[in-house]
C-alpha cells in the first residue's frame, strides 16, 4: 500500500518509521501541559490541571514512548539528553516523574551521562519532592522564577512570590541540584530598567549555573496578544534592559553563548544546542515536535485527542514536513548563528555564493561590528543578537 | 445588403448611468444571444473591465432585428470606452456611426460625461435619441430629466423614451427607434474602398484584428489594401462580422461594419482612425482627425529585479501590439537603475498597463511618480519637452517653463458648490463660467493637468458626496512658476522621487512627502534621514530611525518552524523593495509620492 493512502495517524507512523535519524545520538522532549493556571503572556500548549487529568496523560505518554521505542530504528540510537518542558512538569511526583524516565530507559538506550533536564514552576516544588526528582535520574532544573517583583509577578499570572522563588532556589540545592538555571523575563509592563537590574542582581547573587532571560514577546495565542495589555516598555528600554543583563551576567563570569541563554563556562544547556545546532530530538506528548532526518512533526495539541489517539494505538502525529536541503541549509544557518558558536564561515559563504547583493548586505553587517570571524566560524556580537531576524530574513 | 436596412449606432452614457445594461437587454431581446448569458455584460469582456465596471476597448456587435414594419435590419452596435482617459477613441467610434443613444439617468440627471459625450456626438454629426433610463427608481424624475435634455442638450426632452433597462420596460421602443429615427448609412459600394479604423486587437492566430467602417466600396478576401497614414499594402485574408464572436463573410461593402484581418503584425500599423482603401484603387481622401494617440502622463516603470528587465521589455512590447496609444522607451535610473519612460493616456490608463505588466506577465515592479509634460524654454533659446523631473534642465538654464493645462467641466448639485470651488482653487483652477440647470450647476474651470492628473476625481467625488461629475480635455500649455523638488535620502538626491511643482506648494508638498516616505520606509540597521529640497534648500526633513531591536526571544524545537515560515512571509515582502543606494525602499514609497 502507497504512504498517500494510508489513515493520516497511520501515515505519521510510516513517516516516522522511513525517517530514520541520521545521527546516533539524539535529544528527548517531553512536553507536559499542565498548568494550574495559564499565564497571560503565555503562547505554549497548555492543559488545565483538573483532577483525574493526569493519570491518563501518564498512560498515554508510556504508550507512546512504546509505540517509538518499537520503530525498527530505535535500538539504535542513543540519547544525549531529556528535557520536560510545559505546561508545568514539576507537577508531576516525583514516582511519575520516575515512571515516566523508567520507560523511557525500557525502550532506548539513555546515556549514562545523559542531561536530564525539568521545568520548575517555583510554587510546585519542594525539597522532597526534588529529591525525589534527582534519585529519578534528573540532573538539572530551569526555574521558571521570570521576576522578584511581587506586583508584577500577579500580574504575569504567575503563582509564587520572591520569597517562594527563593525558597525554591534553595530547595534545589539542598536537594542537590548542581545545576540550576533560572528563567527571567525583562521588557515587561511597568518594568523600568533599575527594576529589572534589582531583580537580576539578586538572581545572580545565588549564583546559579545558567540563566535564560527572555524580553517579553506577545506571541500569538497569549491572552495579552489578543486583549492587549497596558504598560508596555519602549523599545529603547527594552534594549536597555538587554545590556544590563548582558553586562552584569558577563561581570559575572558568564557567557552569553545564545541569544536568550547564559551559562557559566561548562553548563551550556546541552538539550537546548541540539536545537541550535540543528540537530535531531524525539518527541513525545500534546503538540511536542520532533526532528529526525528531513522530518519534522508535530505532536495533536488538544491533550484529550492525543490521549485517544494513543489509545488507539497509534502515534499522535499531527502535522509533519519534510525538510527541503534548502530548508534545512536555511535553518541550521539561522539556529546556528543564534548561539556564540555561530557556524562554520563555510556554510555562509556557499549560501553567498552566487548572489553578490546578499553578499554586499552581510557585508554591512560585518562593518558594522554586528558579524564577527571567530577563527573559521562566523558569529554574531551582542549587538548583532538584538537585531538578528533582520539577517535571518536575508539568509533563508 | 440593401443600405436601407442597416443601421450604424453607439450608446453613449455617464458611468454607471446603465450602458451597458441596455446593451444586454437589445442584445437579449434581438435574440443575439441567450437572454440569460447577457446577465453578464458580455460586452466587457476583459477581466480588468469586469472588475472596474468600465469598459476599456471599443467592442462591436451585430443584432439583427426584425422591426414592427416586417422587415429585418441589420444594428451594429460600436460599443464605446467609458472613460476620459479614452475619449479619442470614442470620437473613432462615433465616427463610424449614423447615429448615438444617449443614456440620461432619470435619478441623477445630466453629468459631465454626458455632456462631454453628447458634444462629441454632435461633432460627429450624429442622430442622436436621447433615452431617460431607471424610470423605475423610486427617486427617478422622468419629467425633469425632460426639461433638463431640452434645455441643456439642445434636444427634445419630450422626444426621449423613458425606459428601464434594468427590468427591460420601454427597451422595444428602443430598437424601434434605432431603426426609425436614426439614418441608414450612406455609401457608394462601387466607389474605390474607404474603411474608417474605430478599434483593433491583436490575435496571436490571426495577427491584428482591425475593426472597421467602410464608407464606400467593398472588401472580400484576397484584396490588396493600403494603409493610409503610413503607406503600407497589405492583403486581406479573412473579413467579417461580429455575433457577437468573429463570424467571416464573403465581402463587407459600403455602410457595413466588421472586422477585417490581413496578417498585421502590430496593432500600431493599423491604429484607430486610420483610413482603408484599396491599393490598386485608392480613395482620394482619408478621414479627417486622424492622429497618435498622445500620451499625457509620465512615469518610469522600473523591474524591483534588475534581472527582470528584459522581460520588463518584452512584456511592454507585447501590450504594446494591442494597445498603441501607451508609449516606452529605455531610461536609467541613478536609484532604480535600468528601466522604461512610459507614457500613457491617463491615470487610469497607467493603472491598467501596471496590472495587466504584474498580472499577465507576473512582473514586481515600481512605478515612479507620473508626472505631466512641461515645455522648457532654455536660456539657449531651445524649447525642450521634459516628461520626467531628473531631465530639467538647472534652472540657471531655464528661460521660461510651461506646463499643460486642461479645460475641464464639472456638474455638481448647488449644495457642493463652495466645496467644489475651494478644491478648484487648492488645484490652481481658473474659473471659466458657471452655469445653473436647475438645482445643479455646471462649472467650467482651466486647470494644470499636473493639478488634476492624479486624485483629483477622487477628491471632488468626496467633498460631493459622490455626486459631482467631472470632464476635461486639453488646452494648452502656460508659463507657471515651477521648481524641481527633490528626495534626498541620507543626503543622496533619489532621482526617481523628484516631482515638478508650483513654487507656492512646495513647501506643503515637500512637508507631505517626507512624511508620507517616513512611514512607509522601513526601519534599517541605520537612521535614514529624509530630506525635501529645492536645489540645495532642504525645505522639510524626516528621520527613519535605526531599528533597535529585531530578535525572536525563544526558540527551541516547537518554534523552528513556525519561525522558518514567519521569516519566509517577511522574505516575500522584501522582494517588494528596491535598493536605494545602501536604504532598502518599499515599493509604495514611489508611488506615496503620488497622493499628497
Amino acid at each position: 500500500m502507497a504512504i498517500g493512502e494510508l489513515h493520516p495517524v497511520a501515515r505519521a507512523g510510516a513517516l516516522l518509521a522511513d525517517n530514520p535519524p541520521a545521527s546516533e545520538s539524539l535529544g528527548f522532549y517531553v512536553h507536559v501541559p499542565f498548568c494550574a493556571q495559564r499565564c497571560g503572556y503565555c503562547s505554549f500548549n497548555t492543559a488545565p490541571l483538573e483532577d483525574g487529568a493526569i493519570a491518563p496523560y501518564l498512560a498515554a505518554l508510556e504508550r507512546e514512548l512504546d509505540l517509538l521505542g518499537g520503530l525498527a530504528w530505535a535500538p539504535r540510537v542513543r540519547i544525549a539528553t531529556v528535557f520536560f518542558g510545559g505546561g508545568t512538569p514539576s507537577l508531576l511526583a516525583a514516582a511519575e516523574l520516575a515512571a515516566v524516565l523508567e520507560r523511557l530507559r525500557a525502550r532506548f538506550e539513555l546515556a549514562p551521562d545523559a542531561e536530564v533536564t525539568v521545568e520548575c514552576n517555583p510554587e510546585s516544588v519542594t525539597r522532597a519532592k526534588l529529591e525525589g526528582y534527582r534519585a529519578a535520574g534528573v540532573t538539572r532544573l530551569s526555574l521558571g522564577v521570570q521576576s522578584l517583583d511581587d506586583a508584577l509577578l500577579l500580574r504575569l499570572g504567575r503563582l509564587h512570590d520572591a520569597r517562594g522563588a527563593r525558597a525554591a532556589f534553595a530547595a534545589a540545592r539542598e536537594a542537590g541540584f548542581a545545576n540550576v538555571s533560572v528563567d527571567l523575563m525583562y521588557g515587561l509592563p511597568g518594568l523600568d530598567a533599575d527594576g529589572f537590574a534589582g531583580t537580576l542582581e539578586a538572581v545572580l547573587g545565588w549564583e546559579p549555573e545558567h540563566l535564560s532571560a527572555y524580553a517579553l514577546t506577545l506571541d500569538a495565542g497569549s491572552r495579552w496578544a489578543a486583549a492587549g495589555v497596558p504598560g508596555l516598555p519602549p523599545e529603547d528600554l527594552v534594549v536597555e534592559q538587554y545590556w544590563r543583563l548582558a553586562r552584569a551576567a558577563a561581570a559575572r563570569g558568564f557567557e552569553h553563548y545564545e541569544i536568550s541563554n547564559y551559562a557559566r563556562p561548562g553548563f551550556r544547556a546541552r538539550h537546548n544546542l541540539t536545537y541550535w545546532r540543528a540537530a535531531e530530538y524525539l518527541a513525545v506528548g500534546p503538540g511536542a515536535c520532533g526532528f529526525v532526518d528531513r522530518l519534522r512533526y508535530t505532536n495533536i495539541r488538544a491533550t484529550p485527542r492525543w490521549v485517544e489517539t494513543l489509545e488507539r494505538g497509534a502515534l499522535p502525529v499531527d502535522a509533519s514536513e519534510i525538510l527541503t536541503p534548502r530548508q534545512r541549509r536555511a535553518e541550521r544557518l539561522i539556529l546556528g548563528l543564534r548561539t556564540a558558536d555561530g557556524v562554520p564561515r563555510a556554510w555562509l559563504e556557499a549560501r553567498l555564493a552566487g548572489d553578490p547583493p546578499l553578499g554586499r548586505r552581510v557585508e554591512a553587517w560585518r562593518a558594522r561590528g554586528l558579524l564577527g570571524d571567530a577563527g573559521d566560524r562566523v558569529r554574531l556580537s551582542e549587538e548583532g543578537f538584538l537585531l538578528s531576524d533582520a539577517l535571518f530574513v536575508e539568509l533563508l | 445588403m440593401v443600405l436601407s436596412h442597416i443601421r450604424n449606432f453607439s450608446i453613449v452614457a455617464h458611468i454607471d448611468h446603465g450602458k451597458s445594461t441596455l446593451a444586454d437587454r437589445l442584445l437579449g431581446l434581438t435574440g443575439t444571444m441567450d437572454a440569460k448569458k447577457a446577465v453578464d455584460q458580455v460586452l466587457d469582456s476583459m477581466d480588468l473591465e469586469r472588475e472596474r465596471g468600465i469598459t476599456i476597448k471599443a467592442h462591436t456587435v451585430r443584432l439583427l432585428y426584425r422591426a414592427r414594419d416586417g422587415r429585418e435590419y441589420t444594428l451594429n452596435l460600436i460599443d464605446t470606452p467609458g472613460h476620459v482617459d479614452f475619449s479619442y477613441e470614442v470620437s473613432r467610434a462615433l465616427a463610424a456611426c449614423e447615429g448615438a443613444i444617449l443614456i440620461v439617468d432619470a435619478a441623477q440627471g445630466i453629468e459631465a460625461q454626458t455632456l462631454a459625450n453628447f458634444y462629441l456626438a454632435s461633432d460627429a454629426n450624429l442622430t442622436i435619441v436621447p433615452v431617460i433610463n431607471k424610470i423605475d427608481l423610486p427617486a427617478s424624475d422622468v419629467q425633469g430629466t425632460r426639461a433638463q435634455i431640452t434645455e441643456t442638450l439642445d434636444l427634445d426632452g419630450d422626444e426621449a423614451l423613458a425606459i428601464s433597462a434594468k427590468h427591460g420596460t420601454g427597451v422595444p421602443e428602443v430598437l424601434e427607434a434605432i431603426v426609425h429615427r436614426m439614418p441608414p448609412p450612406e455609401g457608394d459600394p462601387d466607389a474605390p474602398l474607404k474603411a474608417l479604423v474605430f478599434d483593433s486587437f491583436y490575435d496571436s492566430y490571426q495577427g491584428v484584428v482591425v475593426h472597421v467602417r467602410l464608407r464606400d466600396g467593398r472588401v472580400r478576401p484576397g484584396t490588396r489594401v493600403l494603409l493610409m497614414s503610413n503607406g503600407r499594402a497589405y492583403d486581406v485574408q479573412q473579413v467579417g462580422v461580429f455575433g457577437p464572436e468573429m463570424r467571416p463573410v464573403e465581402e463587407l461593402s459600403a455602410g457595413q461594419v466588421g472586422y477585417l484581418t490581413a496578417a498585421i503584425k502590430r496593432v500600431a500599423d493599423a491604429k484607430v482612425g486610420e483610413t482603408i482603401t484599396e491599393a490598386a484603387r485608392p480613395t482620394v481622401t482619408a478621414f479627417p482627425g486622424y492622429r497618435d494617440a498622445k500620451p499625457m502622463v509620465f512615469a518610469g516603470l522600473y523591474p524591483i529585479e534588475d534581472t527582470d528587465y528584459e522581460a520588463l521589455r518584452d512584456a511592454l512590447e507585447k501590450l504594446r501590439l494591442n494597445d498603441p496609444a501607451f508609449t516606452f522607451e529605455p531610461e536609467t535610473s541613478l536609484a532604480l537603475g535600468y528601466g522604461f519612460r512610459c507614457g500613457f493616456l491617463g491615470m487610469l490608463h497607467m493603472e491598467i498597463v501596471q496590472e495587466r505588466l504584474e498580472r499577465e506577465f507576473g512582473l514586481s515592479l515600481i512605478v515612479t511618480a507620473p508626472s505631466v509634460q512641461y515645455r522648457i524654454l532654455t536660456t539657449k533659446g531651445e524649447v525642450l519637452d521634459i516628461d520626467n523631473p531628473s531631465k530639467l534642465p538647472t534652472p540657471d538654464r531655464i528661460e521660461q517653463m510651461e506646463e499643460p493645462y486642461v479645460r475641464s467641466s464639472v456638474f455638481v448639485p448647488t449644495e457642493f458648490m463652495t466645496a467644489v470651488y475651494k478644491l478648484a482653487q487648492d488645484k490652481r483652477g481658473e474659473h471659466r463660467s458657471l452655469e445653473y440647470h436647475g438645482k445643479r450647476v455646471h462649472i467650467r474651470f482651466d486647470f494644470p493637468l499636473a493639478e488634476i492628473v492624479v486624485d483629483f476625481y477622487d477628491k471632488l467625488k468626496s467633498i460631493s458626496k459622490g455626486y459631482a461629475s467631472f470632464d476635461y480635455e486639453f488646452a494648452d500649455f502656460r508659463p507657471s512658476d515651477l521648481v524641481k523638488l527633490d528626495i534626498l535620502l541620507n543626503g543622496d538626491p533619489v532621482d526617481a522621487l523628484s516631482i515638478i511643482v508650483h513654487r507656492d506648494k512646495a513647501y506643503e508638498r515637500g512637508k507631505v512627502l517626507v512624511e508620507k516616505l517616513r512611514a512607509v520606509i522601513p526601519r534599517q540597521l541605520f537612521e535614514v534621514a529624509i530630506q525635501a529640497a529645492i536645489g540645495s534648500r532642504v525645505i522639510a526633513r524626516e528621520t527613519v530611525k535605526a531599528m533597535g531591536k529585531n530578535v525572536t526571544a525563544k526558540c527551541y524545537g516547537g518554534d523552528i518552524t513556525r519561525k522558518r515560515k514567519l521569516l519566509e512571509r517577511q522574505k516575500e515582502g522584501k522582494k517588494r523593495m528596491k535598493q536605494v543606494g545602501r536604504v532598502e525602499v518599499p515599493q509604495e514609497a514611489f508611488l506615496s509620492v503620488l497622493k499628497s
